[in-house]
């Protein structure tokens, strides 16, 4: 039996109207007696801190009794920079590059630190927009555990050392040559240029691999195309887009340039919008914001493929495919066939004749040209990671001599990682040129620590012929080098090394002719600087498409009969290990799954046939399971998952680092070794798994999923009937008549199919009309309030546009990295204390058993009629002229009555001090176990922005619409004596969104960008029937399904 | 039992009435003389009679004769609003003495003032004696007493206390003849033991507690305060001699204020833009100047910046600096050689320099020079210099007082969030010049219609929280 059609929920918990889930939504801070005597057990350090603050209380009252305040220094410059004005922010335009991750960015610095990363509109591959990876690159900048100085080893022990030393023992290691330098992707010209120039000089290779690779891409069109490159993909002029696997919006090759696009094709509004059609088996986040899922094991993409090629071109015979999903390719065949020249098809597949078969698909629909070029090619990917076998075989046989690690972590990030690391142990040099300690560099003899992105010179071609230039925003902050630096020390004699700067400058020299309008090769090279790159010839030849398609059938990867499979995937956050030493992205929720700190088992949830939704071997959120993969065992907490396909399970890799800073050591489990290969490729699924039934609970459970809920339904246990949640644990009659106080439908979230839109808007807009009149009957008209009080000078008010947010999470890095958000660890998380200002909500909806999804960015609404404002008993959030909900931190006494209040639960509370230097230890947290608590020692404090309060234990705080960004934006204007247009104030999620979902601005400005999107007629206001008069409006979110697909 | 709860009572009536008034604030001529040395003494003379940089004072009661003594309060609270109506007097004055500003004093009360002006009146009568007359006098004659309204709370108290003590008669004879009446031999408290009672010694602690309470709540606020601080800096930099005397623009130093939210003290470079040719001060010679070079790397003996300059030891630098002051001291004495009194001078400066530009953390002669902050205010308020000085056009001198005249820079106004507020209470936008408050439309037509005079800081949501604290 199929379960009903539902419409929005947010998990198994909600569906199934669990009683405990909804007990727990009536609390703000859910928290058992045995829980709060485990919370005062932990306090051991009560009495001497009872000591401390009688001492301390004694020492102050002394103090304010006799003595002077403490004296306060102001040290100025000697000679002031011309660029630099204390108390005012400096820009640099800047490119964040790591492995093939790629940002075009504009760094904000204050007194020459930098603080905050945002996108650079200037390129026309973002579009101004930024990844979460990119917006925490700032943090590991204030690493503590980065290394700070170069290491050697010295009788069998790593030692501290000087470059002198270390430049001295690789000159005298290199001349026995054997070298090998092996690097993920390398975006920089100048820096691949040196590391090939430096292989040539010692006589040498260069090994690329990466650390998720799509090395089978490259192979497919160096035989169909001639070409060893990944092309453009124009999501943007696509109609259909068919993605087998390919999680191009999350994580697959340059996800932040296919973001940007693919929101450009999904306008409601104009009754345009593409069709996506994911073909995958774990919702990823790319299937999450498809219109279709065609559900298929990971053994069986290969069949999918073949049976696409077959529907399209004819004649490739390939495996059988499950009945359901063959049915599904043959009518998106159809689409595709419609939609020739306007189509794309793209697939993660890492096997050379699955992609050779895409590459035909497209080629027959004569995409290439249309919406796929090679002129202009992605440089994301170059790796092939059966270089590194060929690594392997060639240290057995004595070849290598010394290894060069260029900042990747290949004993930690490849499948093979056992092999290589039994292998290194015949290697006599090792040498890490890492930022931070990983499992790589603790094998290495010679650690030479490179600088950090924004500490360095270089440059970045992430499409052929465009360059962005990278300059550095701080002097290195300890004895680092770039890589170039090191090379060429090495290389040459003892002053050989060139400077990376010169090194770049030279590089460009050549692209610099009189003619291009610049009067000296200065002045172009300042406006490249200013302007962060330029564009050079980006032509990429490349023959016609030929390929042997008879041979490509028999060559697809075979589905397996096994009961289970197990696929893994890179998440969004932190990549394959990578960025896992982040706090920031540590703590940034999966935006499908919601978990953090750690990886969970996702496992497919089916239909019981009566009412209830069961997860695979009944397990629930939280279980913690023994899985066994290719016979390693391990033990992995569980996340239900609704569109997980049934016969499979997922689970992310980038966990279980072993050898990385205190936040990623030991967190969650290293999956990489239980990869397969094929051909020498990596496969990111395993047909050889089995999952036990519940063997235990995991300690702390971070899935954020049910947190701050709101508004939600349930299902009325007598009747059966949906009702809203809220209400029913009251125990108040259920009555449709729908006067305030009784049962009204919560609007949260409104859906709808892109073919009911304008039936939907009538609804809509019925809806509204009936809550609008509600809201009517009242004593205090809200008009005659709002045209007293808003009529003139500004209200500020935001716009969410939910059919552009792809749930990236970019903005809610952003706002932590703006406000001086604490990350407060995988145990605070697990009790709802995550202190984020800004959380996406994730609801599914429509059909229970492959459902779509919607995302929705919450922040405070800043409610013109705001519940929280009335609780408070000391005035500590109240009201201003301009509509901001105002809350002052020391004003608050923490007594969370607001908190409780509040209709979207987007207030948090500061359980402890994350972020100060406090005096008592029982008041700080630590995150993972680390010496000195997180946040508490001044390097990491370094990334504070200097306008925002780190606000102290015990007071409640909230998003405050980036009060900082409005109040610069008013002064620029008033300084200025103009009006004060859109663009003086962008909030910090609004910039950095990819994909302008985000508008804020003032609602008073007719012409403004705010004005025009508030227009709309598929806008609405969230618990709108409540009166609260909110400030933020959403649209309704409409998907392109084609119903007749899931038949 | 009746009686005694209600005599209590009444007691506790006529105790609260006096402590009541007791902290009533009133015209004094003693108060008058602490405002006085506060606040207008920096800039008028004490004797009343001679000018300083404000005008005598004694005059007041002349030249303001003509107009209601509210326009004397608005001009003592805000001269420039005053002058900004084209006050005949007032712009009298400002003809006579601008660019000096008056500072403002938004927080005297009208009481305040009057017990002023019963100073000022007190020193013109009695002259240096007006301390020993007020002793003498009391409030005689001064002219705030008529405005004081303390006599009326006096005479409320008399005719309560008398009410209090009849009443307690009469308890105490109907005690006495309900007692009679039944026969038992009344007894009468006597004073001691109605002073010893629970219920009155419940009074009394609870009267120290509020009244504790209130002392302790009102001192708090006061903690973290420094109005009138004034440290000594590592140089004896002189506004007075540069603001004042040489006239210096104050922005001309610091200009962060113009358009940072730090006012900015200005780097050692800048000094060097006028001191690279003036190279001897003028009140301490080469003492204080030097520190200034060696901060900077500037040799005054060949007019250069030493090259290398931060890789020199502090043998090297202390050769250069030690032979500058030297040579300065043969210059001005013209001796040909160095006498005791020099070599003591050289010793003494060189000394005075290594002071002045280490510390613990900083080892090194070389590099800035740690000034030590005057105006301080806590973390979480967000303050702007920008905003006050480059969009409100307030003069420096309205918060940081006749700085012109500071031969050590003090902190003049109390940088408390009251005073903040009385000022965006009462000051007026730069409403018309500004394209930016145009949004204010409603605002715009009720001036227009003359409905509203003037639209203030406060108007504009200058008094919300999240203006300084986010």
């Amino acid at each position: 039996m199929k379960a009903k059609e539902q419409n929005i929920w947010i998990g198994e918990k909600d569906l199934n109207n669990d009683p405990e889930f909804h007990k727990e939504l009536q609390m703000e801070f859910p928290m058992d007696n045995a829980e709060l005597a485990e919370k005062a057990m932990e306090r051991d350090g009560n009495r001497r801190d009872f000591l401390k603050l009688m001492g301390f209380s004694l020492g102050a009252a002394t103090m304010a009794a006799g003595c002077d305040i403490p004296v306060k220094r102001a040290m100025p410059y000697v000679t002031k920079p011309e660029d630099i004005v204390p108390g005012v922010a400096t820009y640099y335009a800047s490119a964040i590059a790591q492995g093939g991750d790629f940002c075009p960015v504009i760094v904000k610095t204050r007194e020459g630190r930098p603080i905050k990363i945002e996108g650079n509109p200037n390129s026309s591959m973002t579009g101004g927009g930024t990844t979460a990876r990119a917006q925490a690159s700032v943090l590991s900048l204030y690493d503590v555990n980065r290394y700070k100085k170069p290491h050697l080893m010295i009788d069998g022990k790593m030692a501290v050392t000087s470059w002198d030393n270390v430049d001295q023992a690789m000159r005298a290691v290199l001349k026995a040559g054997k070298v090998r330098v092996v690097t993920n992707s390398v975006l920089s010209p100048s820096d691949r240029n040196a590391m090939n120039q430096f292989a040539a000089n010692t006589g040498g290779k260069v090994v690329t691999y990466d650390a998720v690779s799509s090395a089978a891409i490259l192979e497919a069109n160096e035989q169909t195309f001639g070409t060893r490159a990944i092309p453009s993909y124009r999501f943007d002029k696509a109609d259909v887009i068919v993605s087998f696997n390919a999680d191009f919006l999350g994580t697959w090759i340059s996800p932040l340039e296919y973001t940007h696009q693919f929101a450009k094709g999904r306008k409601p509004q104009d009754r345009k919008m593409s069709r996506l059609v994911q073909v995958e088996s774990h919702m990823s986040l790319t299937g999450s914001n498809a219109d279709n899922r065609i559900l298929v094991k990971p053994s069986e993409q290969g069949a999918a493929i073949a049976a696409l090629a077959n529907a399209i071109i004819g004649g490739v015979n390939g495996p059988a495919l499950n009945a359901r999903a063959s049915k599904a390719i043959t009518k998106v065949a159809g689409e595709l066939r419609k939609a020739a020249g306007r189509s794309l098809v793209v697939s993660a597949s890492n096997n050379v004749a699955e992609q050779i078969l895409v590459n035909a698909i497209n080629n027959t629909l004569g995409n290439y040209g249309n919406t796929i070029s090679f002129n202009a090619a992605s440089m994301a990917r170059q790796g092939n990671e059966r270089d590194l076998e060929v690594l392997i075989s060639e240290i057995k046989s004595g070849l290598v001599n010394t290894i060069i690690f260029n900042n990747c972590n290949p004993l930690y990030d490849y499948a093979k990682a056992g092999e290589l690391a039994e292998a290194l142990k015949d290697v006599k040099n090792i040498v890490g040129m890492s930022y931070a300690p990983n499992e790589t560099s603790a094998v290495c003899n010679v650690i030479a620590p490179v600088s950090h992105n924004l500490e360095s010179w270089g440059d970045a071609e992430a499409k052929k012929g465009e360059v962005s230039i990278i300059q550095p925003t701080i002097a290195p902050l300890f004895d680092t080098r770039q890589i170039g630096e090191s090379l060429s020390a090495w290389t040459g004699g003892a002053s050989s090394m060139s400077s990376a700067f010169d090194n770049l400058q030279n590089a460009y020299k050549a692209s610099y002719s009189p003619a291009s309008g610049f009067s000296s090769f200065q002045a172009y090279w300042d406006s490249v600087m200013h302007g962060g790159g330029m564009s050079t010839d980006g032509s990429v030849s490349s023959s016609n498409f030929s390929a042997d398609m008879g041979s490509l059938a028999r060559l697809v990867s075979k589905p397996a009969s096994s009961e289970l499979e197990i696929s893994f995937f890179e998440p969004v956050s932190i990549g394959n290990g990578q960025y896992a030493d982040n706090p920031w992205l540590m703590e940034m929720p999966d935006p499908v799954t919601r978990t953090s700190w750690g990886n969970y088992l996702a496992v497919p949830v089916g239909f019981d046939g009566v009412r209830k939704m069961i997860g695979l071997n009944n397990l629930k959120d939280g279980d913690l399971v023994k899985l066994t993969v290719g016979g390693k065992e391990m033990k992995v907490p569980v996340i239900q998952q609704f569109g997980q396909m049934p016969g499979t399970v997922a689970l992310a890799l980038g966990y279980g680092r072993t050898n990385s800073g205190p936040c990623a050591s030991g967190v969650g489990v290293n999956v990489n070794d239980c990869l397969t290969t094929e051909n020498g490729l990596t496969q990111l699924y395993n047909t050889d798994v089995s999952v036990s039934t519940k063997v235990g609970e995991e300690d702390y459970f971070s899935c954020v999923q049910y947190h701050h809920a709101y508004g939600l339904k349930g299902t009325e246990k007598s009747t059966g009937e949906r009702i809203n949640a809220d209400e029913a644990i009251l125990g108040m009659a259920y009555g449709k008549a729908g006067y305030q106080g009784s049962i009204t439908e919560r609007s949260v979230m409104y859906t709808t199919n892109l073919k009911d839109l304008d039936s939907n808007i009538a609804e809509l807009k019925e809806k509204r009309a009936f809550a609008q009149d509600l809201n009517s009957k009242t004593l205090y008209p809200y008009e005659e309030y709002k045209a007293d009080r808003y009529s003139q000078g500004h209200h500020w008010g935001m716009h969410v546009d939910l059919n552009a947010c792809t749930g990236c999470g970019a903005c809610t890095v952003a706002c932590m990295s703006e406000n001086n958000v604490p990350v407060v660890g995988k145990k605070e998380v697990s009790k709802h204390h995550e202190m984020t200002w800004l959380r996406i909500d994730r609801y599914f909806y429509g059909d229970i058993e492959s459902p779509n999804t919607v995302y929705q960015p919450l922040m405070c609404q800043h409610c013109d009629n705001a519940p929280c404002e009335n609780v408070c008993p000391v005035n500590a959030t109240n009201h201003s002229a301009e509509g901001l909900n105002q809350m002052t931190y020391n004003r608050c006494i923490g007594t969370r009555y607001c908190a409780n209040n509040c209709p979207f639960k987007v207030r948090r509370f500061n359980w402890y001090d994350y972020t100060t230097a406090d005096i008592f230890p029982a008041n700080q947290v630590k995150l993972n176990g680390e010496e000195v608590p997180y946040g508490a020692d001044n390097l990491t404090r370094m990334v504070l922005n200097p306008d925002v309060t780190v606000r102290a234990r015990g007071v409640i705080e909230k998003c405050s619409f980036c009060v900082q960004r409005i109040q610069e934006g008013k002064l620029t204007a008033k300084s200025e004596a103009r009006r004060l247009t859109s663009s003086d104030v962008r909030t910090a999620c609004q910039s950095a969104c990819p994909t302008g979902a985000i508008t804020f601005g003032d609602q008073n400005d007719k012409g403004g960008e705010l004005s025009k999107k508030l227009a709309s007629d598929l806008n609405y206001v969230a618990l709108e029937e409540i009166n609260v008069r909110s400030s933020v409006t959403y649209t309704m979110k409409v998907n392109n399904r084609d119903e007749t697909m899931d038949a | 039992m009746l009686c005694n709860a209600l005599r209590t009572n009444i007691l506790y009536t006529f105790l609260f009435l006096s402590l009541g008034f007791s902290s009533a604030a009133e015209v004094s001529v003693d108060g008058g003389k602490t405002i006085f040395t506060n606040v207008c003494g920096q800039c008028h003379a004490r004797d009343m009679k001679t000018l300083s940089t404000g005008p005598a004072l004694g005059g007041y009661a002349e030249s303001w004769s003509e107009y209601p003594r509210e326009d004397l309060y608005s001009w003592i609270r805000n001269s420039q609003a005053l002058i900004g109506t084209g006050h005949p007097r007032a712009v009298e004055l400002w003809n006579d003495y601008k660019p000096t500003l008056m500072t403002n004093n938004l927080d005297l009360s009208d009481d305040d003032i009057e017990s002023v002006l019963a100073y000022i009146d007190c020193k013109v009568v009695n002259g240096p004696e007006c301390t020993a007359a007020i002793v003498a006098n009391g409030t005689d004659g001064a002219v705030g007493v008529q405005q004081s309204n303390s006599w009326m709370y006096w005479l409320i108290f008399a005719i309560l206390a008398g009410l209090a003590l009849f009443l307690s008669r009469v308890i105490n004879n109907m005690g006495r003849i309900a007692a009679h009446r039944d026969g038992v031999p009344y007894e009468g408290k006597t004073l001691a033991q109605t002073l010893t009672s629970k219920s009155m010694i419940t009074f009394g602690i609870f009267a120290l507690v509020i009244l504790g309470g209130y002392t302790t709540v009102s001192r708090a606020m006061e903690l973290g305060r420094q109005q009138t601080y004034a440290p000594e800096q590592p140089i004896k930099f002189s506004h007075e001699t540069h603001a004042g005397v040489n006239k210096i623009d104050c922005q001309y130093c610091h200009d962060g204020a113009r358009r940072s939210k730090h006012a900015l003290i200005p780097a050692t470079n800048t000094c060097m833009n006028c001191h690279a040719a003036i190279k001897v001060g003028t009140e301490h010679g080469t003492a204080e100047l030097t520190k200034v070079f060696a901060s900077a790397g500037y040799d005054p003996s060949t007019n250069k910046y030493i090259e290398n300059y931060d890789n020199l030891s502090e043998e090297e630098i202390k050769a250069i600096y030690t032979k500058w002051i030297a040579d300065s001291y043969l210059a001005e004495t013209g001796l040909a050689e160095l006498d005791n009194e020099g070599k003591r001078i050289v010793d003494a400066q060189w000394k005075g320099l290594v002071s002045s530009l280490t510390n613990d953390q900083k080892t090194k002669i070389q590099g800035p020079i740690e000034w030590i902050r005057v105006h301080n205010l806590p973390d979480h308020v967000y303050f702007s210099h920008a905003q006050h000085v480059t969009v409100g056009k307030v003069e420096c001198q309205q918060c940081h007082g006749p700085v012109e005249d500071m031969e050590l820079v003090e902190q003049h106004a109390p940088l408390s969030m009251g005073w903040c507020i009385n000022c965006h209470k009462e000051t007026e936008v730069q409403f018309k010049d500004n394209d930016y408050y145009n949004s204010y439309m409603k605002y715009h037509e009720e001036l227009a219609s003359g409905e509203k005079e003037k639209v203030t800081v406060e108007d504009i949501g200058g008094l919300e929280c999240q203006k300084c604290h986010y």
